[in-house]
């Protein structure tokens, strides 16, 4: 809570979301692609299938492209943002899993070079060596999945890690396994995807039998979706299933996500079915780009309900999504934020409201805007003599975690605002915020 | 100087001891130079030699121009994969730094990414047109080069930004306030000279390669020539550049380097001789395709000369820090297992890919294969 903020007008969330869907989709598709391809490859090599061979190939100037462009590009650019926007949180992950994210570059680096190679040796090198290139660049691209898997569903459920702090128990947290095959079914299903653009474009009678070929990949890997699906929601902690499953959920959004999710994914089965099994004729570049479009969604929408389950932690139980920790709450609440942030303490001679600017930047801005995504202006009561009240309750909410025991969980169903981290500082520096957001109001400044 | 805007350090301490992090920083940092310099150099390069082809598809320079290219689609994306690294160790052992620096650029650091994806994009995109008429692919070529300069001149504001905690307070309402510091030219004139002069001097051993293998002797000739006067050129401006940035460093960061001992007068005395010594090898020389041993040697004495600098920079940032390096000790809670793990997986990693390539090399398609 003590680095200064960066202002994005439309919210640091937003900017995040869009780079890092457009990086874990492409960062996916690479990892099946790399699998799809290459046995793709080796069948061809085995049936001495030269139409089956040139699918590959096509499809792997495409996986090239997209995974060494804008996969490496927007991978760097998750840590640009990240850094930007949640620094504190960023530096938390980065000190506990450092090993981690460093194995995970080492396989990786041979991910990107094997790929270049694969894409760039076609019928310049023999045939058997290009195609250990090709399982090399499998191995380690899956490889990949196989260690950021555990640092991404660490932040959800980081286990036993609370009590121990050991790096393996967060590793192999509860939701790793399930996540693990979910994502290796999103792999496939995403490379099957872009190889059904490819393949459609192939001359009769190769299209139709390249079409059902990929028809079967997709819909074995939309199956390990499912149930890969199915296994993750399982594995959740009790608390946050009672966030989006259930007669009454306790949100309402996320719950409609799920509704979207298994809904996509349904009718990108259906789609598989119809339009590649059963009727290749159907498959055109349109009817592809809806397949793509019920994958994507599907994707898009998992994604979404794990970044929305973990509200309002960016490490379950540890630390909350604006860099607050739990274990600094009581510390932060008797001394002031002004005490620890030299960004606070500059203007804390100024006028209330300047100070309470500051405060709001630090503790709420990275997830609220002033009128952008998650507006804080609209949320105001037009009295600007309510606005304490709940700023206090949301104060008051973070002795509920002072009171847990170390490693323990709180229940969402006892918080005023269950999907907020508490707001900490001294009552002084709450009454400032109050004093600034009361500038906001429709009443203007008092 | 204000250090109480330095955030606390992380309370969950380095999961190795420092010396660690600071060996593989700077380790993966040269490794990402090497690549670092390919795609800037090789970008302005090719773009330098594509207008000085006067747009003539036969003239040697053209023909450097879409080597160049050629290369740069792979190499730059290794240059985004080997900086992965060290942006990571960076972080761990700086990250006190590099969040507020990058915080108060703000936008000016978020572009780096745009400029990553327009210059990626302009180096793949100018490789369609190759055989075409000139003067769309000239285009790109001066996109690309135009962006990794960009980039150069990012990196090097927030480097400063970074290791100059002084400047913050200004920085939020003056982003700009980096260009203004009296070492940020010769800086960024050591970091552009020296990726130029290192891809003119591969593109000229490549070029004597080709030669001694009887592979288009003329051109490849001509860009080796042509290669070497750029490498000297290039070389004798860093030398000068070189001693300029020295003494235009803050007089505390001069007289620490000074004072330090063998730790900074070793890498520093050694970077010099280096520098001197290319220079010498490559004044030496005005047939380099005549002259293939000492092509290859000059190369290896420049990567021997990007490693030494490499450990004289880290130290100059260190001197810089000094002041608040009180500051930015954490506690150590080592990982060793994780770390002998990473170890052996960068040594198997390293082995694969040497074996792979080993493999494309001694395995040529034949026949049907190569169709």
């Amino acid at each position: 809570m003590d680095y200064p903020i960066w202002d994005v007008a439309m919210g640091g969330g937003v900017l995040m979301g869009v780079v890092a869907v457009v990086h874990v989709v492409v960062a996916h598709f690479a990892i099946g692609g790399g699998l799809l391809v290459v046995v793709t490859e080796t069948l061809a090599a085995r049936r001495g299938d030269a139409e089956l061979r040139e699918l590959a190939r096509r499809s792997s100037l495409v996986l090239v492209l997209l995974s060494t462009v804008v996969g490496a590009a927007t991978g760097v650019g998750i840590w640009v943002v990240a850094g930007l926007i949640s620094p504190g949180a960023i530096s938390a992950l980065i000190h506990t899993y450092v090993w981690g994210w460093a194995m995970e570059w080492v396989f990786f680096l041979v991910e990107i070079v094997t790929a270049l190679v694969y894409a760039g040796t076609w019928g310049r090198i023999s045939r058997r060596s290009h195609l250990v290139v090709g399982w090399v660049y499998l191995v380690s691209a899956y490889a990949s999945l196989v260690v950021i898997n555990g640092i991404i569903t660490f932040m959800l459920t980081p286990g036993r890690w609370l009590d121990s702090g050991d790096f393996w128990d967060g590793f192999f947290n509860p939701t790793y396994w399930p996540s693990l095959v979910l994502r290796t079914g999103i792999a496939l299903v995403l490379a099957a995807v872009v190889m059904v653009f490819v393949a459609v474009r192939a001359g009769e009678p190769a299209r139709r039998r390249q079409l059902r070929f990929l028809g079967g990949w997709l819909l074995a890997g939309g199956l390990l979706s499912y149930g890969g699906y199915r296994w993750w929601e399982a594995s959740l902690p009790e608390a946050v299933k009672a966030l989006f499953l259930g007669d009454s959920p306790l949100l309402a959004t996320l719950a409609d996500t799920r509704h979207l999710l298994l809904w996509a994914l349904a009718a990108a089965l259906g789609l598989t079915v119809v339009m590649l099994l059963a009727a290749p004729k159907l498959a055109r570049t349109a009817t592809a780009a809806l397949l793509a479009l019920t994958v994507v969604g599907f994707f898009g929408a998992y994604e979404r309900l794990r970044e929305g389950v973990r509200k309002p932690y960016l490490v379950r139980d540890h630390l909350f999504s604006n860099g607050l920790r739990v274990a600094d709450i009581a510390r932060l609440n008797r001394d002031g934020l002004a005490a620890t942030s030299g960004w606070v303490a500059r203007v804390s001679g100024e006028e209330a409201a300047t100070v309470g600017r500051e405060i709001f930047r630090v503790q709420c801005s990275s997830c609220h805007t002033l009128d952008g995504y998650q507006a804080i202006r609209p949320l105001l009561p037009s009295d600007p003599d309510m606005i304490a009240g709940p700023l206090f309750a949301l104060k008051e909410m973070g002795e509920a975690w002072v009171a847990a025991p170390s490693g323990g969980t709180v229940d969402p169903a006892r918080l005023d605002y269950p999907f907020m981290p508490p707001l900490v500082g001294t009552d002084d520096e709450v009454l400032a915020l109050a004093e600034y957001l009361a500038t906001l109001t429709t009443g203007g400044s008092r | 100087m204000n250090v109480d805007l330095i955030p606390a350090v992380d309370p969950a301490g380095l999961p190795a001891p420092p010396g660690v992090f600071h060996l593989l920083l700077v380790v993966t940092f040269v490794l990402h130079m090497l690549f670092l310099n390919l795609s800037l150099g090789g970008s302005l390069l090719a773009a330098v030699a594509h207008r000085l082809s006067g747009g003539r598809v036969d003239d040697y320079r053209a023909v450097l121009a879409r080597r160049l290219q050629a290369v740069n689609t792979y190499g730059i994306s290794l240059t985004i994969t080997t900086g992965v690294a060290p942006l990571l160790f960076v972080q761990v052992l700086y990250g006190q730094l590099m969040y507020p620096a990058t915080i108060l650029l703000g936008w000016v650091w978020f572009a780096l990414l745009i400029l990553i994806l327009v210059g990626y994009g302009a180096a793949w995109a100018a490789k369609p047109a190759a055989d075409g008429a000139g003067r769309a692919r000239g285009g790109w070529l001066l996109i690309a080069a135009v962006m990794f300069l960009a980039i150069a001149v990012l990196q090097v504001m927030v480097h400063l930004a970074k290791v100059q905690p002084e400047l913050w307070p200004r920085l939020a309402s003056s982003p700009w306030l980096p260009l203004g510091d009296p070492t940020f030219l010769p800086r960024l004139l050591h970091f552009v000279l020296a990726a130029v002069a290192f891809t003119a001097l591969v593109v000229a051993a490549h070029a004597v390669r080709r030669v001694a293998a009887g592979v288009d002797p003329e051109p490849n000739r001509a860009i080796a020539a042509f290669a070497w006067r750029w490498a000297l050129w290039t070389t004798a401006l860093q030398v000068v550049d070189g001693f300029l940035l020295l003494l235009l460093l803050p007089r505390p960061v001069l007289l620490g380097l000074m004072r330090g001992g063998a730790a900074t007068m070793v890498p520093l005395t050694l970077a010099i001789l280096l520098g001197v010594g290319l220079l010498m090898m490559l004044a030496r020389v005005t047939e380099p395709a005549a002259r293939a041993r000492l092509v290859t040697g000059t190369l290896a004495a420049t990567v021997a000369t990007v490693a030494v600098m490499a450990v004289t920079r880290h130290q100059i940032r260190e001197l810089y820090l000094d002041p608040v390096a009180d500051r930015l000790v954490a506690a150590v809670d080592p990982q060793w297992f994780n770390l002998t793990l990473f170890v052996v997986l960068l040594l198997a990693g390293l082995a694969v890919l040497a074996a792979v390539v080993r493999k494309v090399l001694t395995s040529p398609a034949t026949g049907g294969e190569a169709a």
